[in-house]
């Protein structure tokens, strides 16, 4: 493991310093005390509700997971699962076929 | 060839007369049955905003069908019928036979799991269930009594 780890810091260093740089903020010190807010953790909607199948007839389900102008929402916005999320992406997509939800809204 | 479930929404103009409507399904379903198709299901969802224009409309008239398809062409002409009909302005055909084997597998799946589940909490379920109803409905009356 050690020798495995030591490395890939030389590797890949500048992008994980770029990965763990922004969270992290300063060295050691505030990163390990207490956690400055709370997050609530999210759990994908669709797997609490046992959905196995992601209706793109159903436009008010998919709307929230849309944004305003027709965006799709990513799954770090919404905590949906990546396997709900693909269906959801279908979903979404096929709606926009049939002019139930905007590709783009037009101003 | 082998069953297929498929649905099919159009799009009408908004001023299309509902005859016009219907005799447009009656002949999609016709053809349906000329192919050994069945149309299912025929759902008039009426005019509704449209996401965006289509054919310079901002609202159409959707009409849903859902239908068993055992041959390939049936599609193909349903559609060619559709492209025809000048007061459909938008048709969309999805397939979703296989979309709904795989959710019932999933299904299976979960009531397997669940089937096998039960078997270790059977054995501590009981015990919680049964004491709770017990200590429970004494306490509830007496607190809305002494509120």
């Amino acid at each position: 493991m050690s020798e495995q780890q030591a490395p890939r810091p030389s590797h890949s260093g500048p992008p994980r310093e770029g990965r763990s740089g922004p969270p992290g903020g300063g060295q050691g010190g505030p990163r390990r005390g207490k956690r400055q807010y709370f997050r609530k953790k999210k759990v994908c909607r669709f797997c609490v509700e046992k959905v196995d199948f992601i209706d793109y007839k159903k436009v008010e389900m998919l709307q929230p997971f849309v944004q305003d102008r027709g965006k799709i929402l990513p799954r770090r916005m919404t905590g949906t699962c990546s396997k709900h999320q693909r269906w959801l992406g279908v979903a979404v997509k096929r709606a926009r076929n049939i002019a139930l939800l905007p590709f783009a809204t037009e101003l | 060839m082998a069953d297929r479930l498929y649905d099919l929404i159009f799009i009408c103009m908004p001023a299309t007369p509902e005859e016009e409507i219907a005799k447009i399904v009656s002949t999609l379903e016709q053809t349906a049955s000329e192919h050994g198709g069945k149309v299912e299901k025929v759902e008039k969802w009426g005019t509704r905003k449209m996401a965006y224009r289509v054919a310079k409309q901002r609202e159409g008239f959707y009409v849903y069908l859902s239908l068993h398809s055992t041959e390939g062409g049936l599609i193909k002409e349903l559609e060619r019928r559709l492209k025809v009909t000048d007061a459909v302005i938008k048709y969309m055909t999805v397939r979703l036979d296989e979309e709904i084997k795989r959710q019932q597998k999933l299904v299976g799946h979960r009531e397997h799991r669940a089937r096998r589940r039960p078997r270790k909490q059977t054995a501590a379920a009981p015990v919680a269930p049964a004491a709770p109803p017990a200590s429970a409905p004494p306490s509830e009356p007496q607190a809305p009594a002494a509120s």
